[in-house]
């Protein structure tokens, strides 16, 4: 879990956000496409597969191996339907490459669940071509990792890049970049112990620009040496899911982690332009009006650092009703049991809201 | 319902998607309808598991019954096509599934998954359209939720635990094949029928841990599942608390648990089993294990998580059903003092025990005591420790009660404890809170727990006179419902309540004495006496200013709990019926009343004084402003003897020569008196009332006293009153008696050898009643007797008015003040009564059957500081009867020791107004009736009805 997961080492945006922009840099065209392919070829999508294929029903997935964690983050791409459309017009690759494509075996699994009429199905051959990118069975993962490196793999990956804004304080050079992140990762803890109340706070306090100061300071250019900057983000653009990982672990002493589960609720509609003022945000007003975002997925953790449970509530985007997919067991819930993901403080082991998936509200 | 017959009776639009699915599927719907209760009651999807010879099993077992069916005889000619359809059907399927049942299986289990989920959306749909229209309360919205999760928790514990069993079938089977087949240490390649052997084996295998994984999945989901109907009956239980909170300040609430301890028992139960089964998983992880096993990994984890659920719930079903409370008649609990005893009880609402654990609950009080300084510690002086009870009838739950506790104060308590305390100093006895905590060791199921709850805080008095400010502080905390624990040093700094927050409490007040709340009138008059001006929803209360501030004498609280007593006691049904306005300012009053007829009148409670109540009417002149007098503020004391409806029945204003009237003619705004109060009058004994024959007069005994005399002791009184002598007046001229017009009285003397008086007065009659006397209105009483001092004008002023009317200053309702002492007769109107305002004529009505209705007299309180004399009023017989007719009453009022009345009218005295009387009065001073000096020298709102004071009573014998 949390522990051997890279996440650790993002607790400090700045690093993480460069290594971020590493990785994702090669993959931003092929995104652009993506994303235009949504748009504009939707209608033929849906001539050409028929309603009924494109239904995505809740369909289970089988345990193949403490899988849990794959299986509700295959879900969540799963149960997107505008994914699905993409993933269903990827051109099939020769024999010799098919085992070692995701995509193409992501595909394979949708269909296996769609038109298998099965209860659930088994994510066995998808996990055994994960596993040749270092994606074991027989590990509890993390989710939020897990979902980052699934994208990765697919090389498909929405647009999220945000300025992020450097200021330095001593002689008001401002350097800026252009960064982005796949997840906003919201820590839920503000200043160390106090614990932050909603969704919207978290957000506010991520976007509330950080002073650098001491042994976090920069090296200034223009005054040559190291001085105190004031770091801040400013929101560019917002994907068409939007991904929030909440940090909901809590490293008191190097050697041990514990999970907090405090009440965080979140709400099921999200308005971005509500949540951030004038100058955290650097858009146009066409951007920022379809900043209205929906709750699409949750997955959920159960349990503790050491061991644990993943789960996904999932919105049907097609009968607008909530699932919660455990593994093969799949049951019909309400928005009633997905609020009880926002955290029971005198309930350690209970579920929590790990990541939520919010989509956009007007997406056609 | 049967699934089947539920969805025949779908709606047209989605019976068209039913027969699509159907006309696609290899299952005749024929097939389906004719079998449809069997089909429903196997389990399709578990035969579906490739490998599973359940498949066939019930392949085969429809086959037959297909066949059995086609063979019996029920079906008749009509049914023919569908005999024909039916044979069909059956040939086509077993053509069709031979090979794989497993198939078969699947499309059926498919089948009525994909009914199910119509059936759903039909259901959502009702619900949709059902939701809106009736405004059903959120609550029970909840509880609806609740009952419908339960049962689906049920269904879903059901399922796991077949699942379970499907689970044990499988390993036993695989380990039998396992035991036989596996045999390490041989030559395995050499052998095709040993590797294939260990082929089925390891898929055998496969199938093992899938169901394993199944069931783990499962069970996850049940978790989940539950985990949100605990926190449902988290809230309804915190619901319930806030209701028992409210309750205990006196709102009108069900604070019933019967239905939180049906389903927590119900969910307990539940996960109890559910442990019951994880723990069973653990046996089969124990006979059959293997690499990567989900079981060893994840049943820990999945029980660990268990049972914090169940700790979570135990934890939170033990509540204090019933907070401390001490018999008391204000159903105030929460308020103890020492000494007295209490009881609480507490309750378990999760009702599975071992019948063979000793559940002991222990009580505690102040375990762990705020640091306040000075803050009192008490012992329990009873046994702190009680079993745990299930009652003998499982309806009564498991319920501990404690009776019968009390308090003792520590002895050293107030010195040496909270060195380190707050700075503010010791918090007063009333406002300190203090805390029963219950502890129960629980253990069922292999769980042991400690459970703990505690009461609310609670005050302990040691003297009742300190139970009002108690209370006050008992409705201060809970209006804000804050966490008991945290908050015993509330009042180190109590928070100001918002005005709406307060008012609802105050109305529940009203509400649990007499069962009337408070209207938004009243609650704005509250609002105004707080803030001078209209409340805004934003408006707060300090505590100081609620139960502290005391510049009027009193606090608001101590004003208010002032009424309540006063309605406890004596008001209850006028307040419950509405008949009391009670909050109205003065103000108001007269807005109120102004538009009103003359006689109209209401009850309000008095602003200055404490637990009083008094009537205001108005009056309006032919000219000036329009008149709103209001007697002196009546209190508990003096309530007791004379009941307030009686009060007003009789009440009687007594001006000098006027006839003396009810002023009270029409309750607010427009009710005749005795229709608003005619149900709440005493009976009266007016039972020999024919005998009676002495009519023409009635005689008044009078006893007064000087002006400028303080009060006489008794003796000097007895003197008086053999120098006075009794007069005997006459009424004259009564046929022009007219309300609103002027009334004539001519005072004759009837009886030889008595000082005659001829008292002449022309009395001012109000329209529509009596009440404002002019100054000018002169009673001239002429002195019968040598002994008597010849009589003065009477005193009017504005000063006397303001005594009369504490409140208000400005209305000069004027009264006589007689400053003569005598004894005189009097004719029926006017009575020529020293003493005015205190004595009131009991209003004469004529009854239907022609006799005379007597009426009690009503003596007001509002005596005239000058006027310290104390009316007695007895009705005599005229003339040479006066003897005889007094000795029964003399004798009457011996035993009764009551000022009575005897009213007398003359009936046959035509043009009389209908409720005055014709008869005389003899005024009389008897000692036992006077006034104790003292009681009047300490208050100058002198009355009748003082302690010392009997009520007047009607003797009605005088009446035909």
């Amino acid at each position: 879990m949390g522990q051997r997961s890279g996440h650790q080492e993002r607790s400090k945006k700045l690093e993480m956000t460069q290594s971020e922009t590493m990785k994702t840099k090669a993959v931003v065209q092929n995104n652009e496409e993506a994303s235009e392919e949504l748009n504009s070829k939707k209608q033929r999508l849906t001539s050409v597969f028929g309603v009924a294929d494109l239904k995505n029903g809740a369909i289970g997935l089988y345990n193949v191996g403490l899988s849990c964690c794959l299986n509700s983050v295959l879900q969540v791409f799963l149960m997107n339907i505008y994914f699905t459309r993409i993933l269903r017009r990827i051109t099939v690759p020769p024999c010799a490459a098919r085992k070692r494509n995701v995509l193409y075996q992501m595909l394979l699994l949708l269909e296996k669940m769609q038109c298998g009429k099965q209860k659930a199905v088994s994510p066995v051959d998808l996990a055994a071509c994960l596993s040749a990118y270092r994606v074991k069975l027989f590990v509890t993962h993390d989710a939020a990792q897990l979902f980052l490196t699934l994208w990765n793999l697919m090389k498909m990956q929405m647009e999220k890049p945000e300025l992020e804004h450097l200021a330095c304080q001593k002689c008001s050079l401002e350097t800026k970049r252009n960064s982005s992140m796949l997840i906003l990762p919201l820590p839920i803890l503000y200043s160390k112990s106090h614990m932050l109340k909603t969704l919207e706070d978290c957000l506010q306090h991520f976007f509330h620009p950080e002073e650098l100061a001491d042994h976090n300071m920069c090296f200034c250019e223009q005054c040559g040496k190291r001085t105190p900057f004031l770091q801040s983000m400013k929101l560019v653009h917002l994907p068409h899911t939007l991904t929030i990982h909440l940090k909901r672990f809590c490293f008191e002493t190097s050697a041990y982690i514990h999970k907090l589960n405090n009440n965080l609720p979140f709400p099921q509609d999200l308005d971005f332009n509500v949540i951030l003022t004038e100058n955290q945000c650097q858009a146009d007003n066409n951007e920022k009006a379809d900043w209205q975002y929906e709750l699409f997925a949750v997955v959920a953790h159960s349990g503790s650092t050491s061991f644990g449970h993943y789960c996904a509530y999932i919105r049907s985007l097609t009968e607008f009703k909530w699932y919660c997919f455990n593994d093969s067991h799949v049951c019909q819930v309400s928005w009633d049991d997905v609020k009880t993901t926002y955290g029971h403080s005198s309930l350690h082991l209970g579920e929590t809201a790990y990541l939520l998936i919010y989509m956009k509200k007007h997406l056609e | 319902m049967a699934q089947w017959q539920e969805v025949q009776a779908l709606p047209n639009a989605r019976l068209e998607e039913i027969h699509q699915l159907y006309s696609m599927a290899a299952l005749p719907m024929a097939v389906r309808q004719c079998l449809a209760a069997w089909i429903e009651n196997q389990n399709w999807r578990q035969a579906a598991e490739p490998c599973s010879s359940r498949a066939l099993m019930l392949f085969h077992s429809l086959l037959a019954l297909l066949g059995e069916h086609l063979g019996s005889p029920g079906l008749g000619d009509e049914d023919f096509m569908l005999k024909h359809n039916l044979r069909k059907a059956r040939r086509d399927l077993q053509e069709k599934f031979q090979k794989c049942p497993e198939n078969f299986a699947n499309l059926v289990a498919n089948l009525l998954q994909e009914e199910q989920r119509i059936l759903r959306l039909e259901q959502a749909r009702g619900q949709g359209e059902a939701a809106p229209a009736p405004s059903t309360p959120r609550q029970s919205d909840r509880q609806q939720q609740i009952q419908r999760r339960l049962a689906e928790f049920n269904t879903a514990l059901q399922e796991a635990e077949r699942a379970f069993r499907h689970l044990e079938d499988l390993q036993d089977s695989f380990d039998f094949c396992y035991k036989v087949y596996y045999q390490p240490g041989q030559a395995r390649t050499s052998d095709p029928q040993y590797a294939q052997q260990i082929q089925s084996l390891q898929a055998k295998l496969q199938i093992l841990d899938r169901q394993r994984q199944e069931v783990l999945a499962q069970m996850q989901q049940l978790l989940g599942r539950s985990e949100t109907l605990l926190g449902f009956l988290q809230q309804e239980l915190e619901a319930w608390r806030q209701r028992q909170q409210r309750s205990c300040l006196g709102a009108p609430t069900d604070t019933c648990l019967r239905p939180l301890e049906t389903w927590f028992t119900e969910l307990g139960q539940g996960l109890f089993q559910l442990l019951q089964l994880l723990r069973a998983l653990g046996d089969l992880c124990q006979k059959v294990t293997y690499e990567r096993d989900p079981l060893k990994e994840k049943t820990p984890h999945l029980e660990q998580r268990l049972r914090e659920l169940l700790t979570y719930l135990l934890q939170s079903a033990f509540v204090v059903e019933e907070q401390p409370c001490m018999p008391n008649p204000c159903k105030r609990p929460l308020v103890l003092r020492t000494t007295s005893k209490f009881s609480a009880r507490a309750r378990l609402l999760v009702h599975l025990h071992d019948r063979n654990h000793h559940m002991e609950v222990k009580i505690h009080i102040d375990r762990d005591p705020p640091k306040i300084k000075g803050f009192r510690r008490f012992n329990i002086l009873t046994s702190s420790s009680k079993t745990l009870l299930a009652g003998d009838n499982p309806r009564d739950g498991l319920v501990c009660d404690f009776q019968y506790l009390t308090l003792k104060e520590q002895k050293d308590s107030r010195s040496g404890k909270g060195s380190k305390g707050a700075s503010e100093g010791p918090l007063v006895v009333t406002e300190e809170l203090h805390l029963i905590t219950f502890t129960l060791a629980y253990a069922y199921c292999g769980l042991e727990l400690e459970l703990e709850t505690s009461t609310l805080p609670f005050i302990i008095i040691s003297n009742n006179n300190q139970l009002s400010s108690a209370w006050a502080s008992i409705l201060w905390f809970n209006m804000f419902s804050c966490d008991p624990k945290q908050e015993q040093s509330f009042f180190s700094a109590p928070p100001p309540a918002p005005w709406p927050q307060l008012a609802e409490v105050l109305s529940w007040q009203f509400e649990s004495v007499a069962e009337r709340g408070l209207s938004q009138n009243h609650l704005l008059m509250l609002a105004k006496k707080l803030f001078g001006s209209k409340p805004s929803p934003k408006s707060t209360v300090s505590w100081h200013k609620f139960s502290k501030d005391s510049a009027s004498g009193f606090s608001f609280w101590a004003w208010l709990d002032g009424i309540l007593g006063l309605l406890q006691e004596h008001l209850k049904q006028l307040w419950k019926d509405g008949l009391i306005l009670g909050f109205v300012s003065r103000k108001q009053t007269e807005k109120l009343l102004k538009g009103k007829r003359t006689g109209t009148f209401l009850l309000r409670f008095s602003e200055t004084v404490m637990g009083g109540i008094t009537c205001s009417w108005v009056e309006h002149s032919e000219s000036g402003p329009p008149a709103f007098p209001a007697v002196a503020p009546y209190t508990a004391a003096e309530l007791a003897p004379l009941a307030l409806p009686d009060i007003i029945r009789d009440y009687h204003v007594l001006v000098e020569e006027n006839i003396p009237e009810n002023p009270l003619q029409f309750l607010y705004p427009d009710t005749p008196r005795d229709e608003a109060f005619g149900p709440y009058y005493s009976q009266r004994q007016d039972g020999n009332l024919t005998e009676q024959k002495y009519l023409k007069q009635r005689l008044i005994r009078v006893s007064s006293r000087q002006p400028n005399e303080s009060w006489q002791t008794e003796e000097e009184l007895e003197a008086a009153t053999e120098n006075l002598e009794t007069l005997q007046l006459q009424p004259g001229e009564l046929g022009t008696q007219q309300p609103g017009g002027l009334g004539m009285v001519q005072v004759t003397s009837g009886n030889e050898g008595m000082p005659q008086v001829v008292a002449t007065s022309s009395g001012m009659l109000q329209p529509g009643g009596l009440g404002m006397l002019q100054a000018g209105d002169l009673r001239t009483l002429q002195p019968g007797s040598q002994d008597l001092e010849p009589p003065q004008p009477p005193q009017v002023g504005l000063g006397v008015s303001k005594v009369l009317q504490p409140g208000t200053g400005e209305q000069p309702v004027l009264r006589v003040v007689p400053n003569t002492q005598e004894m005189m007769q009097v004719g029926p109107g006017g009575l020529g009564t020293p003493e005015v305002l205190t004595s009131g004529l009991g209003m004469l009505q004529l009854g239907d059957s022609g006799m005379l209705q007597p009426a009690l007299v009503t003596m007001e309180p509002l005596a005239v500081p000058q006027e310290q004399g104390t009316l007695q009023l007895e009705s005599l017989p005229q003339g040479q009867e006066v003897l005889p007719s007094l000795e029964p009453h003399l004798g009457i009022l011996e035993t009764l020791e009551a000022v009575e009345l005897m009213p007398n009218m003359d009936r046959e005295q035509e043009g009389l107004c209908p409720s005055l009387a014709s008869s005389d009065a003899f005024l009389d001073a008897q000692d036992p009736f006077l006034p104790q000096p003292e009681d009047v020298a300490l208050s100058p709102v002198s009355s009748l009805f003082t302690t010392d004071f009997p009520p007047l009573h009607i003797d009605a014998s005088d009446f035909h």
